[in-house]
């Protein structure tokens, strides 16, 4: 997820992720936070490296750190576009067996 | 190839998605789709979102989800038919680099009839799914620094993207160092410089040197069915 700061409610923005009195939350699950706590914080608190490019003034934050890159057997919510831009869900397929095939042109 | 497998095994409730993992976006990946003109959805991914979601390290990578969205086969290397290049043979003109790479790919694991056999064998008879447990320790590892190398390398498309391929080159040269084993990460930036993906002057490796040093038979894992 890129940030252009480095703040909580840039994050929750660009990544789906919500502050409630509970903690960060996205679907079912709720992560405590300690109280104030900012970006730098809730990186470290989910184990989600931030990275910082000083000249473009950009910030990355990366994926959770393991131990594996499924935490969950259950496909993401995948929305990506055709040729022509157009977006297709991989929702769309429920009730299919699906083989999502991953190439490149290099 | 794959378009006929898709036909043969369409009308008992499967359907194929290709992804086009390519930061240089649809121009990159045009001649090719439209050379195949899919019947099934074909899809680009600019900004490698499919890397992370469901760690992917190299191409072709084939995931298999079953009716209910439910991922029972993360993702493993999926070839439709062997390859030309497997058979190609070193002729008495070729440089030493193209000889080496030709001995080099002949070593890949690359077991294309296994893998579409099972592919039918899930399809009409449910066979190789793997229960959620397994599906999770079967993906790749995701250490600090491969979530690391993930951020770096989101930035390093971001600035491909605006225009300033020297800016990226640090964080392409980061994700490379903290993931060694992501081929993902190494071949695409090693082709924003050279198709061939040979030694260039902005990064330490190249794929020769690198599939040298790693083993020709780490580069895909065995497929265990």
């Amino acid at each position: 997820v890129l940030l252009d700061r480095p703040d909580l409610e840039a994050f929750c923005l660009a990544s789906g992720w919500e502050l409630k009195p509970e903690g960060l939350c996205r679907d079912e699950v709720c992560v405590p936070l300690p109280d104030g706590a900012d970006l730098h914080a809730v990186s470290k608190r989910m184990g989600m490296p931030l990275v910082h490019d000083a000249v473009a003034g950009l910030w990355a934050i990366g994926p959770p750190a393991g131990p594996h890159a499924l935490s969950s057997a259950m496909a993401p919510d995948l929305v990506l576009p055709d040729l022509d831009g157009k977006p297709f869900g991989l929702r769309d397929l429920r009730g299919n067996k699906v083989l999502l095939l991953a190439w490149a042109s290099w | 190839v794959w378009q006929a497998i898709r036909d043969e095994l369409q009308p008992r409730g499967f359907e194929l998605v290709t992804v086009a993992l390519d930061t240089a976006g649809a121009d990159a990946a045009r001649p090719w789709i439209e050379r195949a003109n899919p019947r099934h959805p074909s899809l680009i991914d600019r900004a490698h979102v499919l890397d992370e979601l469901f760690g992917i390290v190299n191409v072709p990578s084939g995931a298999w989800i079953d009716e209910q969205g439910v991922i029972v086969r993360p993702p493993e290397t999926a070839y439709p038919r062997r390859p030309a290049f497997l058979d190609r043979e070193i002729k008495p003109e070729d440089p030493p680099h193209v000889a080496e790479r030709v001995r080099l790919v002949k070593q890949l694991r690359i077991d294309a009839d296994t893998y579409v056999t099972a592919l039918r064998e899930w399809v009409v008879s449910n066979r190789h799914a793997l229960p959620r447990s397994e599906v999770i320790r079967r993906s790749v590892p995701r250490s600090l620094d491969a979530a690391t190398a993930a951020a770096h390398f989101e930035l390093a498309q971001h600035l491909v993207r605006a225009g300033s391929f020297d800016a990226a080159v640090p964080h392409f040269r980061a994700a490379h160092r903290l993931q060694p084993d992501n081929w993902t990460y190494k071949r695409q930036a090693w082709s924003l410089v050279d198709p061939t993906q040979g030694p260039t002057e902005h990064f330490d490796g190249d794929w020769l040197s690198d599939v040298r040093k790693t083993g020709a038979e780490n580069y895909y894992p065995a497929l265990q069915f």
